[in-house]
Order: C-alpha cells, then structure tokens, then sequence
C-alpha cells in the first residue's frame, strides 16, 4: 500500500464522506487520481466497504452479547450454514468462524436481559447447535473501530 | 441518554448510509420522494440528536497487518477485575477488553501479526498472578459484519 492509499484511508476512516475533490487538495493530488487509488483499494479488498456509526444507546440498545458457539459433529450440519443463518437475525452484527474452545462466535447487540434470553433462544434453536456459552456486557464501547461497525 | 424518536425518512438515510457511507444525498432524496435539503438537513438533525457518531470505513484487517484476529474469554480471581482490565489495555495488540456477565469475567478481541505473535500474547495475559484461565479462540476467514441488522423501526414514533 502507498503512502497516498495510507493517507485516503486516513481521510475516510475519520469521515467516509470527505470528498474525493477534498482530499486531491489535502494531499497535493489531482481528483482523478484519489478516485482511482480508492476504485483500487476497494478491488484488492483492502477496504471492504463504508458504513454509518451509530450510537447504540440512542438507538434503544443497554449492551452486547458475545454468543460463542458449538457445533454437533455429524455430516448434515456445517459450521458455514449455520454462520449464514446467524448473520441473517435481527441484532447480530459481527460473526465469524473460529478455532479453539468454541466454533461460531456471534457478537449481538441487545435492547434488555428479555431481549438476550430471546436471542440466545433463538440461537440454541438453529440446527446443528450443541452448545451456547455466552456473555454480556453493558454499556456503548467501541469495540474495534477500524475493522468493526461499532 | 436514552432512545430517540425518528421517522421513516431518518430510516431510509440511515439504511443507506449502513450499506455505503458514501451514498449521494440526491440517491437518497429519490427514494424518500423529497429534495435534497431536506435529506441534508435529516442528516444534520440526526448527529446533532447523536444517533449518527460518524461514518467510517470498514478495512481487511489483514492488509492492515493484523493478520490474526482472536477472542479470550478470561477467568480471574475475585475483586480483581479492574486490575485486569488496566493489565490488558495496555497490552499491545489488545483492542477491545470488557467486564462481562455470563460464563467468564473478561471478553477480550485480540490482533497479531501472526499466530506465534498471538500465542506470546495469550501466554503473557495468562502469567498474570490476578488471572485464573485464558479460552481463545482464533477467527477464521474474513469476519461477517452486517450493519443492517440493527433494528431501528421500534424507534418509530408510533401513531395513536
């Protein structure tokens, strides 16, 4: 990566809807240029997309879950089909394949402890899921904020 | 503090700018049958309210030289815990640690820029007199993020 890819994703980490027009000027370049060097940024994958970052409290959330997850071992369940399923439910906004203790990890964010039983239900319902174990925590912290929506 | 009330054209903006941040104003204004002012305006009000705290990108950790991504679930003696959130922050590679309520004390996301880097953090983190048990587990493949799945009509205003 350039010295001018670091930079325009400097830009638009801080504000993803800074000009292209905008940072030529910042940075010395014509507009052509920034527009190309992002059309390629996001054809590598480096960037995978931009998003609004919104406030979860102010949008009726008390807290997170951590869902990690276990799968049965049989031949008609797979770890891939069950993650589609996850990504698709209301509230859950980060999920993954994993390594080691667990299989799944899905991070949700919940409204109230009424909320967190009906998604872990909901969760332990999917086919092909042997065992939940799962955590909570309050509260409107950032998670990761370069890789992750909150 | 608290939630706060939007309408279906806040919803529309918001939706929009979940898939792509950079939507165009004028996209938007199409959708919603409205001028643009008037979307530019909505967008105002709702970082003004603090619904909208920014927008950002989303980036492969991986080009980014965090090759390894993990969680720890941590296990730690009582009245310890914030000795082992201040611990933890400020290990590096450490990017986000919490007190939790459930099977384990501590929820921990972890970067490295290789498993032999991970593993030295992990075995670091678990020499810590204060804690008790240290469960990772390693991400595989690209992680899914889905900004969408945030439920915003229940903030609609409800019409009685």
């Amino acid at each position: 990566m350039s010295e001018l890819d670091k930079k325009i994703v400097e830009y638009l980490t801080d504000n993803a809807r800074m000009s292209f027009r905008q940072i030529a000027q910042e940075t010395d370049k014509s507009t052509d240029t920034i527009i190309n060097h992002y059309t390629s940024l996001i054809e590598t994958g480096d960037i995978r997309g931009s998003t609004v970052v919104l406030d979860t409290d102010k949008i009726g959330y008390e807290g997170i879950a951590a869902f990690e997850i276990d799968v049965t071992s049989s031949e008609e369940t797979n770890s891939d089909n069950i993650l589609e399923t996850l990504i698709k439910m209301p509230n859950i906004i980060v999920a993954t394949k994993t390594v080691g203790e667990h299989d799944l990890l899905a991070l949700a964010v919940i409204h109230d402890l009424k909320h967190y039983q009906q998604i872990s239900a909901e969760i332990a319902q999917i086919q092909g899921v042997k065992n939940l174990s799962s955590n909570i925590w309050s509260g409107n912290q950032k998670i990761m904020p370069k890789y992750f929506i909150i | 503090m608290g939630k706060q009330k939007i309408d279906p054209t806040d919803i529309t903006i918001l939706r929009n700018l979940q898939q792509d941040a950079r939507t165009k104003y004028s996209d938007i204004a199409k959708q919603c049958n409205v001028s643009v002012d008037t979307i530019i305006k909505r967008y105002r009000k709702l970082q003004q309210q603090g619904i909208i705290k920014n927008t950002t990108l989303l980036l492969d950790p991986r080009r980014f030289g965090d090759e390894i991504i993990a969680n720890f679930s941590i296990d730690i003696e009582p009245q310890s815990t914030t000795e082992v959130l201040n611990y933890l922050q400020k290990q590096p590679g450490i990017l986000f640690s919490t007190h939790s309520l459930g099977e384990y004390d501590i929820f921990t996301i972890a970067a490295a820029k290789n498993m032999n880097e991970m593993n030295n953090l992990k075995e670091k983190i678990q020499s810590h007199n204060m804690i008790r048990e240290v469960k990772t587990s390693i991400w595989v493949d690209q992680f899914l993020l889905c900004p969408q799945n945030f439920e915003l009509e229940p903030l609609l205003e409800t019409q009685q």
